[in-house]
């Protein structure tokens, strides 16, 4: 048996370059901190920085040469490369705000940072997985991660009640996932996505349609809970505004976008056969999870759960762009979450910074005349704002445009009007941010927020460059999201 | 190449000058830079022009490819024709009188550099606007000339109703928005391009029968846009509100320039509108009933600059009616006419609010004739130029614009000379109570600086000889031929005076019997409290739209799905439970659950809509 | 004949096992039954003649998970929560909903031809290389990387319960 037995090639480890070395990142910070001891915890940061870097660079390299690895469980396309790529970002820019508030919280750890590490590597094999068990343990290994880093504030009773609310009931949803997963294996007797898509069009194959669609509907479910897609998006806006801030940052972005990718993947890979029959339940749920998204957020109060509940609606935004499905609408979906990556943050570092010890000033009227303590972060806030509102020079607004002129393309006028209504009634409770900062008194209890940290100004900077770049010249993204949009069947 | 780009790129480099370095530089040096950038850019636009001349064709410039993908191809492009020379000079000639007047005007303000900051930023959007070879960038003008306006009607952000008013701006403007955008996209699909030269040549090579439906749609949703930019019908609600914002700002956005974007937007787009004649009928009953309901509301009001606010909306009322009888050409004129005097009227109330220490309400004024003459005198030719004095410049362009109505139907022209009755009546209305009579204020009127009444008497020319030296419609030949024949000498004398039996009722009850006007008010009762209130128009949106939006997310969304749905069925539940046990129990949900539910609802409702679809006939395949 | 009777025992034994598990107040029961209806998972691989499988199980889940459940259970004191007043006890929503998907499951199973698939055949007598090494084959050889990455799972597992049981400062 062993005689013919081929060890993977030198090129397959590369491909998997990123995750190793997040993983060996991890680990290599865990032990760091026992070495090291507690006194120089300071330096966790920036090693998680230079991990994340370099896995970075390791996601370019293994880009620069396209392939399947290990007997396919992976293939490293541009897709995959593109949302390695952007999830790898999502991590530097948490990292980024995340020392500031970790020492004032009292709560530096290298386990902080090696979890960040673990979860992107999670996401980067999502990103990359070409096979539905790969799949499966990628989102586990990023759900797990992130799930613990919602409660990491252990003495945070809000801390708590996020982190059990997600472990519970994400585990409930990937159970539907995994089921899901069994019946199609059932059915085709592969868990790879090209075969299963060959074997659901071969003419040749028997099998029950009404199965397989089921099997559509229950993985739908385990993905749809991950994207806080609706009516699976309660579990969102309770998290969201219960786990510490940057955690918060980087949960509506970096496991999001990886969902997403994988998501896209499996439908328009293994299930392109059968879109007839999955399409009207996405198009309810992408209605759905904007209406919800967008009219919730009208009267929070709270700057997180709005920011929380803004979040569904933009995932509702991206599942138009699943609807479409079609070349410009993958595209369009790689384009919408990589702006809404970097608006997001911007917002979140600036909320990370402004909520003060113990996040004690998360009510928007918290932001009453910060414009005039803090022009330049007030300006930047009200740029990553408008960017969330899709106003055209930023991100947000090609964003949309993208989403929507692919929606249209596939002649799904209603889902559009649906949805430029309501990215109309979103400026709403956007703007109100902006008013308070700019029109209202500050009052005696505002302002505790001291000056911006380097790592937050960093990442706001970052942010910032991020929103404008995607929105003044888009032609660069764009181009490789659509050069990567064809997802090899 | 003229290098157009450097029309739009002056007041940006001012923006930019002024809004990073502006807090550290005088006041002296913050108006040189703002004026200057405006000024430069005149300059540079009537030199770009002339060496263009006579610019039969349009001339475009390619800078480079702005989005490049798939069928997606958008290049950044600026163009001018002859429409876009026009709008050019109203924009940029008027700005620059504007910014100076505003130099005056600001003086004593706070903020004084970030208020020339967002002017200057505001009018590179606006020339981004007018300048754009395509629908997208001209979208990027319109939203951002939105944002400048909300900005400055927030100006004074320390009064609270300044900030709700720029609130408003913003979201009615949102919708209109909504409407631009979709347009856009269905003009994208129609003609698979958004390129100006490339969509109107194919929209003329359709026939009218062929795709009307779409032709209608399209232009129906470019109407919403405009009707949001242009406040119309049924989007006027945030321009009365928007004179929150201070005087100069009024003058040149609220009047003057961007709320002409409209009308911009769709002569622009004549070559689809003509395909479609229930649009057209539709943007000019829009137009006409806009330019009634806000005439009768201008009547009523007190607050100088809310009576000339109403009559803006009024007069783009007119000029939407223009646009709806295919007179393009006269409703541009009027645009242009239109700014001349109406920056001039905001200009001159701006400067007798000045003289009277920031007092607006008109029953408070009275007798200023002989204390602020200059003023006096230049709001004298605005006034007779809205009200259609033969041979001043707004009665070329309104007598165009009523002999165009009348050859289209009678009808509408009829209620349009009643309308410029009723316009001439409240702009006399303004000036007999303003100037006439006895002083019934209490500040001391002191004349403004002579940067202030400089522009103004400018613009005072221009708004009697305006009409005269610019024979728009003779420009606009070559991009709109004019059909009717020549002049009708009867409408031409029944329009002249309509305006001056305003002008003569005004007097009769504000000069001649002071006592007239209340009685009158009086004996109309409930008409005169509808119309005082602006046919309560606010309150109704407030009512039904806005109220239930705002609660309707609470109480219906968030009531609705997670509370009595949720926890109703878990109660419920509940409580069937306690009624098979017979137990005691207290039962109170948990929230978990309650998504947990939510979740096991989901997957079976999709799991059974997936068969569904897939079909109930089971077998295999 | 007699194998259907061993499948309907072992199936008997995983259900009922499950159901008491959800069902008894006492953790300790709790644990036990788990184990009986572990018992009949095995039972079932056995006749599916994956013994490997069977002794996994047996070993892994019984010897090994199911000891440690009832160390935690026997050094925590659980009895005292169950005798606590339980709120939320929503059982019959719960079976509503299991119902509900179970039916589902059933009623899309049968449409499709699966319940009236012609009678099992018993798996075939093993040839050639034995369970396990078939099984090392595939796991070691088409799935290296899953089984890889699965130890990065469980990594992260065991850094998330030790924070979670870390004592808080």
């Amino acid at each position: 048996m062993l005689v013919n037995f081929t060890p993977p090639s030198a090129s397959e480890y590369i491909r998997v370059l990123p995750e190793i070395l997040l993983t060996v990142g991890g680990t290599i910070l865990m032990i760091a901190e026992g070495l090291a001891g507690e006194r120089h915890r300071r330096g966790l940061a920036p090693m998680a920085l230079a991990f994340l870097l370099l896995a970075l660079g390791g996601a370019v390299v293994a880009g620069m040469d396209p392939g399947p690895a290990f007997n396919n469980m992976l293939t490293v396309d541009g897709y995959a490369t593109f949302f390695r790529l952007l999830v790898l970002i999502v991590g530097i820019l948490s990292v980024l705000i995340s020392g500031s508030y970790l020492t004032r919280e009292n709560a530096d750890s290298a386990d902080y940072y090696a979890l960040i590490l673990f979860s992107l590597c999670g996401q980067s094999i999502l990103a990359s997985a070409n096979e539905l068990i790969m799949v499966f343990i990628g989102l586990e290994i990023s759900s797990i991660a992130t799930y613990v880093l919602a409660g990491f504030l252990r003495n945070d009773k809000r801390n708590n009640e996020a982190a059990i609310k997600y472990f519970l009931l994400g585990s409930f949803a990937t159970a539907f996932l995994l089921y899901g997963v069994g019946w199609i294996y059932g059915v085709t007797g592969t868990t790879n996505l090209q075969e299963i898509h060959r074997f659901l069009t071969s003419s040749e194959s028997v099998y029950s349609p009404l199965l397989v669609s089921a099997c559509a509907a229950m993985m739908f479910v385990g993905f749809a809970f991950k994207v806080s897609a609706a009516p699976f998006q309660g579990w969102a806006p309770d998290v969201y505004q219960g786990a510490p801030a940057p955690v918060s940052a980087f949960m509506t972005a970096a496991p999001k976008a990886a969902a997403f990718a994988v998501f896209l993947r499996v439908y328009s890979i293994a299930f392109s056969g059968l879109t007839e029959r999955w399409q009207p339940i996405l198009w309810v749920s992408a209605m759905a999870t904007m209406v919800i998204g967008n009219f919730a957020a009208l009267r929070q109060d709270n700057i997180k759960r709005m920011l929380a509940y803004s979040s569904v609606a933009h995932a509702g935004y991206v599942m138009v762009a699943v609807v479409a499905h079609s070349e410009a609408g993958v595209a369009a979906a790689m384009f919408y979450l990589a702006s809404y990556a970097f608006m997001n943050l911007g917002a979140f570092a600036i909320v990370t910074h402004y909520v003060g010890k113990g996040e004690r000033y998360v009510g928007i009227d918290d932001m009453a005349g910060y414009a005039r303590q803090q022009p330049l972060i007030a300006a930047l806030f009200t740029w990553f704002l408008l960017s969330l509102i899709g106003v055209p020079l930023t991100g947000g607004f090609f964003g949309k445009f993208y989403v929507f002129k692919s929606a249209i393309d596939s002649n799904l006028i209603w889902l559009t009007v649906l949805g430029l209504l309501n990215s109309a009634v979103a400026a709403y409770y956007y703007l109100r941010i902006i008013v308070v900062m700019y029109f209202h008194e500050p009052t005696n209890e505002t302002g505790a927020a001291g000056p911006v940290p380097a790592g937050v100004r960093l990442a706001l900077i970052g942010s910032a460059i991020g929103v404008f770049v995607l929105g003044v010249m888009p032609s660069a993204v764009l181009e490789f999201a659509n050069r990567s949009a064809m997802l090899s069947r | 190449m003229h290098h157009l780009w450097l029309i739009p790129f002056f007041p940006l480099a001012g923006f930019l000058v002024n809004g990073i370095f502006g807090r550290r530089f005088s006041k002296g040096l913050v108006s040189m830079v703002a004026v200057g950038s405006v000024a430069l850019s005149f300059a540079w636009a009537l030199k770009c022009l002339l060496a263009l001349a006579p610019l039969e064709t349009p001339h475009v410039e390619r800078y480079f490819m702005w989005i490049q993908s798939g069928s997606l191809a958008i290049p950044y492009e600026l163009s001018v024709d002859r429409l876009t020379a026009i709008m050019l000079m109203v924009v940029t000639g008027i700005g620059s009188l504007i910014h100076i007047y505003a130099t005056g005007y600001m003086h004593d303000e706070d903020g004084f550099y970030r208020f020339f900051a967002y002017l200057n930023l505001f009018m590179f959007f606006m020339l981004t606007l007018v300048l754009a070879n395509n629908y997208l960038l001209l979208f990027v003008g319109w939203e951002g000339v939105g944002l400048c306006s909300y900005l400055l009607i927030g100006y004074y952000f320390l009064k609270h109703s300044a900030s709700t008013a720029g609130n408003k701006a913003f979201i009615v403007n949102r919708i209109g928005d909504f409407g631009f955008s979709l347009a856009m996209f269905l003009i994208f699909i129609t003609f698979g391009s958004l390129d100006f030269q490339k969509v109107f040549e194919a929209a003329k090579a359709v026939p009218v029968e062929v795709s009307a439906g779409m032709m209608t749609a399209i232009c129906l949703l470019l109407l919403v846009g405009a009707a949001g930019k242009s406040a119309q019908i049924p989007l006027y609600v945030w321009l009365p509100d928007a004179m929150e914002g201070p005087t100069p700002v009024s003058a040149l956005i609220h009047a003057a320039t961007m709320v002409t974007a409209g009308v911009y937007m769709v002569a622009r787009s004549a070559a689809i509108f003509t395909k479609a004649p229930i649009a057209m009928e539709t943007v000019a009953w829009v137009g006409l009933a806009t330019a009634v309901m806000a005439a009768t509301i201008g009547m009523t009001q007190f607050d100088i600059k809310k009576v000339y606010a109403y009559s803006t909306v009024s007069q783009l009322g007119y000029m939407f009616l223009a646009l709806g009888v295919g007179a393009f050409s006269a409703g541009i004129w009027h645009v242009v006419t239109h700014a001349f005097f109406k920056a001039l009227l905001f200009l001159g109330a701006g400067s007798v609010i000045h003289a009277l220490h920031h007092e607006q309400d008109m029953r408070n004024m009275g007798g200023l004739r002989t204390k602020i003459p200059i003023t006096f005198a230049v709001l004298a030719c605005a006034w007779i130029a809205i009200s259609g004095v033969p041979f001043t410049s707004g009665w070329y362009s309104k007598e165009a614009i009523l002999g165009a109505v009348h050859h289209h139907s009678p009808l509408m022209y009829w209620i349009g000379v009643a309308t410029a009755a009723v316009t001439a009546f409240y702009v006399s209305r303004s000036m007999f109570m303003t100037f006439f009579g006895e002083y019934r204020g209490h500040a001391h009127p002191h004349e403004s600086p002579p940067v202030m009444w400089v522009p103004l008497a400018v613009l005072a020319v221009l708004s009697l000889a305006g009409g005269f030296l610019f024979n728009v419609p003779h420009i606009l030949e070559p991009l709109f031929p004019v059909e009717h024949g020549g002049h009708d000498i009867m409408l031409e004398i029944i329009g002249s005076a309509a305006g001056l039996v305003g002008i003569g009722l005004a007097y009769v009850m504000y000069v001649a019997s002071p006592g007239l006007p209340d009685s009158i008010s009086s004996s109309l009762g409930g008409v005169y409290r509808l119309v005082y209130n602006k046919y309560y128009v606010d309150e109704a949106y407030d009512a039904t739209v806005v109220r239930p939006l705002v609660s309707g997310s609470r109480t219906g969304l968030w009531q609705f799905g997670d509370v009595w749905l949720i926890d109703g069925v878990v109660n419920g539940m509940g409580g069937f439970a306690r009624w098979i046990g017979g137990g005691v129990r207290t039962l109170q949900s948990g929230s978990i659950r309650s998504y947990a539910a939510w979740v096991v609802a989901g997957a079976v409702i999709f799991i059974i809509a997936a068969g569904a679809i897939a079909g109930s006939n089971g077998g295999l395949r | 004949m007699l194998d259907t009777i061993f499948f309907y025992v072992f199936a008997l034994l995983t259900i009922g096992g499950a159901i008491a598990t959800i069902t008894r107040r006492s953790a300790m029961h709790s644990a036990l039954s788990l184990i009986v209806s572990l018992l009949g998972v095995a039972g079932l691989y056995l006749l599916q003649k994956a013994e490997f499988l069977f002794a996994v199980q047996i070993v892994l889940y019984i010897g090994g998970i199911m000891v440690l459940f009832l160390f935690v259970i026997m050094l925590v004191n659980l009895d005292q929560a169950a005798k606590e007043r339980q709120f939320n006890r929503q059982w019959l929503l719960g079976l509503v909903a299991s119902v509900l998907v179970g039916a589902q499951m059933v009623w899309m199973l049968n449409s499709a031809g699966v319940l009236s698939l012609p009678a099992a055949v018993p798996a075939p007598a093993a040839t050639g290389p034995g369970n396990i090494e078939a099984l090392a084959d595939l796991l070691f050889r088409e799935y290296l990387l899953p089984f890889e990455v699965a130890s990065l799972l469980l990594l992260v597992a065991i850094v998330g319960s030790v924070m979670m049981a870390k004592k808080t400062s």
